[in-house]
């Protein structure tokens, strides 16, 4: 998931960068209002547990295996502010450790697992949660979904940014976008499944480190930027699955990454239009898309009742792992 | 294993003298350079080869270490690369994957450099220097102090599951058992957070990060 230097040109790392900056200093200013003189110890506390629940390897039954990504689940424990923060200082120092991750793309990463991850999937798990009536359904309903949804609008905003990298003329950018919406709709199954196992523990465990994040914002300015918030979340991932079939017209997506281009004007417009006009749209993409997009949502529904049902509330045998070793 | 990642930044070297800033500043000006300069001034990626290979041997880091981490680091820049052209049906995108490959490998090499002659705890006092914010370095601090202690009960976990003849299962079990396991270790780092936090409280911690001048 880690983007490395050299997938992206300059400007647009610069670009991610200070829009990550922006988003990262306004978590900064916000989380010791709920958090206070507990912010170093909880935030560095939840890094670490990112850090290293990182290493544990969720064999997919092929040589390669997945492991968690933690944006959502930062957010769920400690709310979306010092989540993004705890996310964000992990990337730091999975560069500076590991060389994990580029240095000029870390704007780019912080972006998509910090700044989307934690704070739109936090909005999408409070929105989701609400919708549900809260309680221990709710939650975890609403974590599975809000992981899914952030795997997915970050694939469908790196799509963009790496449109914004190259030119036109050089690859065929329905295609791409094809590749990635649906390998990231599977690798987003993965990390809502995830998810939603460790929240439906804690749940039954320490109810009251998620409710304590969940109600401490609840005035009307914060659940007005919460709708906004969600809806931004579910218009990108809806926007992942739209914008291959949108493919005779210069769609919304395309004609911002126009937009963009001619502002940062460092190659030439000539000919952007035309990209998407002659290469014909072959009828599997569409199909595979509508396909990864149905079943990507059944099995994460499917999931979400799943887990519900899999551990029931108090179940003795969580109680047990509790209590020994 | 735990020393794997930065295993030469104590030793002593020439680039391990450079001020840290200025190693800082050496490492984000050759990934710049190598990620903006255009393929069409390709001998200016040969110069930045050079370079990088020279710093690697003036800060004594063995060619096999750097081959070995370039084996771990590969799969995952050449499946990201070769989606280019798998997704182009073959036919193009190959000169990008080719760009995007040897622009990867080096920016790289570049960080391994910097991690292999600065050690975390000098990135930190330098980050202090360079005016990051106070709770920003802490937090990382806090960060680097604990990854070690809560890796230490994952392998606990992990022996404890292992004692009691963990054995598979089918993969839905597995996943289940260790979301199970990361959510337990949750739980427990939280626990240590607050004990911690007690400690800090009763010698005095208010919120407010206070430095030692810092001595380098």
């Amino acid at each position: 998931m880690h983007i490395q230097d050299g997938y992206l040109s300059t400007s647009v790392c610069l670009a991610t960068g200070a829009i990550s900056l922006g988003a990262v200093g306004y978590s900064l200013h916000r989380m010791k209002d709920s958090l206070g003189e507990r912010t170093v110890p909880l935030t560095g506390m939840m890094g670490s547990l990112i850090f290293a629940g990182q290493m544990v390897n969720f064999p997919i039954g092929l040589p390669v295996s997945g492991h968690l990504m933690g944006g959502v689940l930062a957010a769920a424990i400690l709310g979306p502010w010092a989540g993004c923060v705890a996310v964000t200082l992990v990337l730091v120092a999975q560069w500076a450790l590991f060389s994990d991750g580029g240095l000029l793309a870390l704007g780019a990463n912080v972006l998509h697992m910090a700044v989307i991850g934690s704070i739109g999937g936090y909005a999408v798990m409070t929105t989701v949660r609400k919708l549900l009536g809260g309680g221990y359904r709710g939650t975890v309903a609403g974590s599975v979904v809000a992981a899914w949804l952030a795997v997915l609008a970050a694939s469908a905003v790196f799509c963009l940014e790496f449109r914004l990298s190259y030119s036109a003329a050089d690859f065929d950018f329905g295609n791409i976008f094809t590749l990635m919406v649906t390998l990231h709709a599977l690798i987003g199954v993965g990390e809502a499944i995830i998810t939603g196992f460790v929240v439906s523990v804690i749940y039954q465990q320490r109810a009251d480190l998620i409710d304590a994040a969940q109600t401490s914002r609840n005035s009307a300015a914060a659940s007005v930027s919460r709708v906004v918030a969600t809806g931004l979340v579910c218009a990108l991932a809806v926007a992942a699955f739209a914008a291959p079939f949108a493919s005779g017209l210069p769609d919304g997506l395309d004609s911002v990454a126009d937009r963009f281009r001619i502002a940062a004007a460092d190659q030439s417009v000539s000919g952007l239009f035309t990209d998407y006009d002659t290469i014909p749209m072959a009828g599997w993409q569409s199909l595979s898309v509508s396909v990864a997009g149905i079943g990507g949502s059944l099995a994460v529904f499917a999931a979400a009742l799943l887990i519900g049902r899999a551990i029931p509330m108090n179940s003795p045998t969580i109680a047990a792992e509790a209590s020994g070793e | 294993m735990s020393d794997f990642w930065d295993r030469y930044g104590r030793s002593v070297s020439i680039c391990h003298r450079l001020p840290p800033v200025l190693k800082l500043a050496l490492a984000i000006s050759v990934i710049v350079a190598g990620v903006a300069i255009p393929v069409r001034y390709w001998p200016a990626y040969g110069v930045l080869g050079c370079l990088v290979f020279a710093g690697h041997s003036i800060a004594g880091i063995p060619l096999g270490y750097l081959i070995k981490r370039l084996l771990i680091f590969l799969p995952f820049v050449g499946s990201m690369a070769i989606s280019l052209p798998l997704s182009q049906g073959l036919d193009r995108g190959w000169d990008l994957m080719w760009q995007i490959m040897f622009r990867g490998c080096l920016a790289f090499l570049v960080s391994l450099w910097l991690v292999n002659v600065m050690p975390f705890e000098q990135l930190l006092v330098t980050l202090r220097k360079l005016k990051v914010p106070a709770v920003v370095v802490a937090i990382l601090a806090f960060m680097y102090r604990y990854v070690f202690v809560v890796w230490d009960e994952l392998d606990k976990m992990r022996t404890a599951r292992n004692a009691r003849s963990f054995s598979g299962g089918s993969l839905w079990f597995r996943w289940k058992t260790l979301s199970q396991m990361i959510g337990m270790l949750l739980i427990r780092s939280l626990n240590r957070a607050e004990r911690i936090h007690g400690a800090m409280c009763s010698r005095g911690w208010d919120g407010e990060v206070r430095w030692l001048d810092d001595q380098n």
